[in-house]
């Protein structure tokens, strides 16, 4: 049984819904970094390397682009 | 290859209940230092990049299940542990940061209000309009943080903010069962035209963690 928490994460049953893409950048942008471990990964790994930065472009980009098309709606 | 991905910290209380599963279903394991706790899962790495949203929420969801019970110190998804041994070593050496984090955070969330400037369709501008039309923008998102900071003060525990090149976002502490006021607040105050304002939380404390325990010095790694 989710909890309050997870139900308004995963479900979007808060007020204001909570989105894949606001997941996607929490949990690849924000929190501990074990940065020597990261390092060492990605050394032996380069896709890894190019497919978190891509990511990580992505989301901002996708994030102003959802604010961006919110705005037209109210505005349609 | 297998790694140890850690999912959060926390601090351990007698009834603390744990998922179900983790990334991939793979087994959630717990891993103990005194009062404080760290979930995390063996997994096969590096994941399979068309998967990887998948695996963000399956990790959202650990950490959320975990977050719904008290504060928790999120690990970023992509950072992992070479074996279970690097991440005793790491709990044994950074331990009294995670917990006093943990302590100060232990009744607060973290909401969010970004603020993005919503560009028109219109003729590209000179480069000296452009400037002076950035130099507005930046102007107004200033003022608007202030005025949210102003509005805030009842609730908020402390405020940082991010700027960014299209406006910014910030960052509120406060504490649990206070979201909905954060909301209505946050929701009255007018907006300047042209720019667009999204809310979303509770979020754990991530912005708020302190820089050792965000972004600890692992020893003999560079």
């Amino acid at each position: 049984m989710p909890n309050d928490f997870e139900a308004a994460a995963l479900t979007g049953t808060s007020e204001e819904d909570i989105s894949l893409l606001d997941i996607l950048d929490h949990v690849l942008n924000a929190g501990v970094v074990i940065h020597g471990s990261l390092v060492l990964s990605l050394a032996g790994v380069d896709l890894v390397y190019v497919g978190l930065n891509v990511v990580l472009t992505s989301v901002e980009t996708a994030l102003r682009t959802l604010a961006a098309d919110q705005t037209k709606g109210k505005l349609r | 290859m297998n790694k140890v991905l850690a999912y959060c910290a926390y601090l351990r209380h007698p009834g603390t209940s744990l998922p179900s599963s983790g990334v991939n279903g793979a087994a959630l394991q717990e891993i103990t230092h005194g009062e404080l706790g760290v979930l995390y899962s063996q997994v096969e790495w590096p994941f399979d990049y068309p998967a990887l949203q998948r695996n963000a929420v399956e990790f959202h969801r650990v950490v959320s299940h975990m977050f719904g019970q008290g504060a928790v110190a999120p690990f970023r998804l992509l950072s992992v542990f070479d074996d279970l041994q690097a991440l005793a070593d790491f709990l044994s050496a950074h331990h009294a940061g995670f917990v006093a984090d943990l302590q100060r955070l232990q009744n607060v969330v973290q909401m969010e209000c970004v603020l993005y400037f919503a560009p028109r369709a219109e003729q590209k501008p000179s480069g000296k309009e452009y400037l002076q039309r950035k130099a507005d923008l930046l102007q107004q998102a200033e003022e608007l943080v202030q005025s949210i900071g102003t509005a805030l003060q009842g609730i908020s525990k402390e405020i940082r903010v991010k700027e960014s090149k299209n406006g910014g976002r910030i960052f509120v502490l406060v504490e649990r069962g206070h979201e909905k006021i954060f909301r209505s607040i946050v929701q009255e105050l007018p907006v300047p035209e042209r720019f667009a304002r999204r809310l979303s939380g509770p979020w754990p404390a991530a912005e708020f963690l302190s820089d050792s325990v965000k972004m600890p010095q692992i020893a003999g790694q560079r």
